[in-house]
């Protein structure tokens, strides 16, 4: 009764202070400037000039040096602050648009490419973009050797021969250059500024370079904002850039990234109007929304997946050599079943690694549901007292679908098959020590692009020399049981060509990956995009998630 | 009480050395790759970009090579540079410290006074309705899961009833005040800014009701007992049979002798607080210690769980000196040599 007395104290100390219902103060207290005006609701009014943007999201920001910067939203910070030669639409994954060139071609072997630069293009701090800070900043990308450098792999040479001309070329050909170059990570920074603050693009920048911590505070880009301040796990703040040089200036003065963890908070938040924007509210709680005038949801397809791999190279998992095997646990699977449960039928299945919406995705057979078919393979291969198979995963809930709930709707699946899954949920960066140690027979990860291009999943999950998961599933080398010689001759040619021979190499490859049967997506989980109802222009792209210079207010 | 004060700090750095090997051993030891986090899952086969990340962040050397080099930074007061945040830890840590500070403190005020208050209530009230309720609703915060019990206050509380705000040390779109000390009460009270200092007063409300509750229940349980145990004293019956008034008894003779096992607990219970702040910062979104060491565990961020384990090894072992002196001035029958 004490306690209560001094939570009713404090309360009372407070009272009238509530800062969710505050009636005629600005919401921008503390010394700042007011920026948004709330109604006794606490929902933002919609009063255009000085409206601050608040986004409630879960940030998995890893670096916001954009050359070592590897996360979801890390893409939505580099595009809102650094701009890229072109990006894709994104109502279409593949068609790309103009951003800092003004126009862009490549030879007809896919080795060379060459960009005009927009000569109106400057940075925030009113110097021009010119092609020397391109190199740079690609040289940059390369060689400190973070996480996005691979997409610099293959380069032969980078050459400016004017300010306004730009040119890269590879020594075997690269269709894939185009959506790679509009790739967030690719952007453009001011070299002049970011030298002086120690970063380096020279071949030792991996350890020359400095300036990581400098980007914490800092930025140095083109884009309609700036970084005004980073808290790790607390908030992240962009200021509009007032000087941009685009046509469509960004509208509001500030936008904040609010770590908010778990997506009921998220939506909770939303609809007590302490943030416009929430973009991982799950599936299952849209009904929620349903009905509130505050706020309007829509669910979009999304290019991200979950998957689970088969690794017949791993300790235990000799059975699955036998390719059938493989194929009758694919056949297993209740796909609908699992997108029912695991993301209340918001979701749709997918064919091959190759996702949804991407080149070569579209003629491919989604995959159902044959227990009896399942069983005859079983049967066929001496298999149908079924076996034992361990199953460790990461402990993640990612894109919505509880990888827990998962496997063990997989292992319900398997067990009517005899196959008893061994399920081991464990930390990822246990996984991570597992997976390349000795491997893991049954295991469940997930997929989001970096660009638009199909090769990042052939490159990634094919069986071909050099593909993260030709290796962890036991092959990896040219010759090795699991080594596929088709799907490399396939991405040689979807690499060299262009148009419907480009679609139709991807389309075989998808196909000879579902045939390979190590990498099975259980699901394509859609996306929930939820703002304030006076937010316009939400979206979502397959190259840089969401583009905050689109994004505007209504009225 | 000088020396005994002087023998104990001597020591401490001892025992902080052996809490850093032991977090160093086991965080090394375990089989698990903080490499996933660092350059993330699609790049741990790509042999350039994983050489490159273990040079960076000292991964590369055999394990008495990292320990050495790790000590001999720690001597220098450098406690690394966290894998996650690319910062120093240092800095992390002081950073969060205010935060995580705030919160004990709201939640040892909330839970030490309600503690004492409803324990002294209840044995006042031995086996009448307001002792059960007492006990009962002592009991409901020691049992309750705080990360439950936290999520259904801002359920009811915030996003249904309204009547205190949403997570967060600050309502959304408000800067920080100037920082001082870190602390936003005060630091907004420095600032002259009276506003901010009620809102930032109000979000502390919630938080550190739920992470007090926990800790008011077992200590309101310890102070009936002591209280009870001391009722029936033959100084208490004195004190009465010269009339004293009961109010008078009860606070003069039977708290105050009662008092010193509730300061042993609350001398820890500071230390508690400060680490079990855990899921009450998760829940919150309060940017604090115990939302930084759960980070630093799921990511295998070795310098951050290193300077956490440091952090916590220190604030336990001042949490216990600060008690020995304090009870040795409560009781002046108590000798420390």
């Amino acid at each position: 009764m004490v306690a209560v007395g001094l939570v009713a104290v404090v309360t009372a100390v407070s009272c009238g202070s509530d800062d969710s219902n505050d009636t005629s103060a600005t919401a921008a207290p503390t010394g700042s400037e007011p920026t948004a005006a709330t109604d006794a609701g606490g929902t933002a009014a919609p009063a255009a000039e000085g409206r601050e943007l608040v986004i409630a999201r879960d940030m998995d920001i890893n670096s916001l040096d954009l050359s070592r910067s590897y996360c979801d939203t890390c893409q939505i910070f580099n595009t809102a602050v650094y701009e890229t030669l072109i990006t894709v639409d994104p109502a279409d994954p593949n068609k790309i648009l103009a951003r800092l060139a003004t126009s862009w071609e490549g030879n007809a072997d896919n080795t060379v490419f060459t960009f005009k630069l927009d000569p109106a293009a400057t940075f925030t701090d009113g110097s021009p973009v010119e092609a020397k800070d391109v190199k740079w900043s690609w040289e940059r990308l390369a060689n400190v050797k973070a996480s996005a450098s691979y997409l610099m792999s293959g380069l032969n040479t980078l050459e400016a021969p004017d300010a306004a001309t730009w040119g890269a070329t590879f020594e075997a050909p690269n269709s894939a250059f185009l959506p790679i170059v509009a790739a967030s990570y690719l952007g453009v920074i001011n070299s002049d500024v970011a030298t002086e603050q120690g970063a380096s693009a020279a071949a030792d920048a991996d350890t020359a370079d400095k300036a990581e911590e400098w980007f914490l505070a800092n930025s140095a880009g083109s884009g309609p904002y700036t970084l005004e301040s980073y808290t790790q796990g607390e908030s992240l703040v962009l200021a509009r850039n007032d000087q941009y040089w685009g046509p469509d200036k960004p509208v509001f003065p500030r936008v904040t990234f609010s770590q908010v963890k778990d997506s009921s908070s998220q939506l909770q938040q939303l609809q007590a109007g302490d943030a416009d924007i929430a973009m991982q509210i799950s599936l299952d709680s849209v009904s929620q929304l349903e009905g509130d005038s505050n706020v309007t949801t829509s669910v979009v397809d999304s290019f991200n997946y979950v998957y689970i791999a088969l690794s017949p190279g791993a300790e235990g998992a000799e059975k699955l050599q036998d390719p059938n095997i493989r194929k009758a646990i694919v056949k297993a699977i209740d796909y609908d079943g699992a997108i029912e449960s695991l993301v209340a039928g918001k979701g749709k299945k997918q064919a091959s690694p190759i996702p949804n919406g991407f080149l070569g995705s579209a003629d491919l057979t989604l995959p159902s549901y044959d227990l009896e078919g399942a069983k005859q393979l079983l049967a066929d291969a001496g298999m149908a007292d079924g076996f034992d198979l361990d199953a460790t995963y990461p402990e993640a809930n990612v894109y919505g679908v509880d990888f827990s709930l998962m496997m063990q709707k997989i292992q319900q699946d398997l067990v009517k098959v005899n196959i008893n899954l061994q399920l081991t949920p464990v930390q990822f960066p246990e996984w991570a020590d597992r997976i390349d140690a000795k491997g893991i027979p049954v295991t469940a990860v997930y997929f989001a692009p970096d660009h638009t291009d199909p090769s990042q999943y052939i490159q990634f999950f094919g069986e071909i020399p050099g593909s993260s998961w030709a290796s962890r599933a036991g092959g990896g080398d040219a010759g090795t049981p699991l080594d596929n010689p088709k799907e490399s001759e396939l991405l040689a040619t979807a690499l060299a060509s262009s148009g419907d021979a480009r679609t139709q190499a991807y389309t075989d490859l998808g196909q000879q990956m579902i045939d390979d049967a190590i990498i099975v997506p259980i699901v394509n989980p859609q996306l929930v995009l939820a703002t304030a109802s006076d937010i316009t222009g939400m979206h979502y792209s397959a190259c840089c998630n969401l583009d905050l210079g689109l994004l505007g207010l209504a009225g | 009480m000088r020396r005994f004060i002087l023998r104990r700090l001597a020591v401490m750095p001892l025992l902080l050395l052996g809490i850093v090997t032991i977090a160093f051993c086991i965080s090394r030891l375990i089989p698990a790759n903080p490499l996933a986090s660092i350059v993330g899952e699609r790049a741990l086969n790509n042999d350039k970009i994983v050489a490159a990340a273990k040079a960076r962040w000292g991964l590369n050397g055999s394990l008495p090579e990292q320990y050495f080099i790790y000590i001999k930074n720690l001597l220098t007061g450098d406690l690394g540079t966290s894998f996650r945040t690319r910062q120093p830890v240092t800095d992390d840590l002081l950073h969060r410290l205010p935060a995580t500070l705030e919160l004990a403190a709201g939640a040892l005020l909330i839970g030490g006074v309600g503690g004492v208050a409803l324990g002294a209530y209840a044995a006042s009230r031995k086996d009448k309705p307001a002792d059960h309720f007492s006990r009962g609703f002592a009991l409901l915060g020691s049992s309750l899961p705080v990360f439950w019990i936290g999520l259904v206050f801002l359920f009811v509380l915030y996003a249904r009833l309204g009547w205190f705000p949403g997570p967060g040390r600050l309502p959304p779109r408000t800067k920080p005040p100037d920082h001082v000390t870190g602390f936003y009460t005060i630091d907004s009270l420095l600032d002259g800014n009276f506003t901010l200092f009620r809102q930032s007063l109000h979000r502390l409300v919630l938080p550190c009701f739920v992470l007090g509750w926990a800790y008011m229940g077992q200590l309101s349980r310890l102070v009936r007992a002591a209280m009870l145990d001391e009722i029936n004293a033959d100084y208490v019956r004195t004190a009465r049979a010269k009339g004293l008034a009961e109010r008078l008894v009860m606070r003069r003779h039977v708290l105050r002798n009662a008092w010193l096992p509730t300061l042993t607990i609350l001398g820890f219970s500071f230390a508690q607080l400060l680490t079990a702040s855990v899921l009450t910062e998760t829940i919150f979104q309060w940017n604090g210690i115990g939302s930084y060491a759960v980070q630093a565990a799921n990511t295998l961020d070795f310098p951050a769980v290193n300077g956490v384990s440091l952090f916590a090894g220190l604030a336990f072992l001042l949490a216990n000196l600060t008690t020995d002196v304090l009870y040795a001035v409560a009781d002046p029958k108590i000798r420390l040599a």
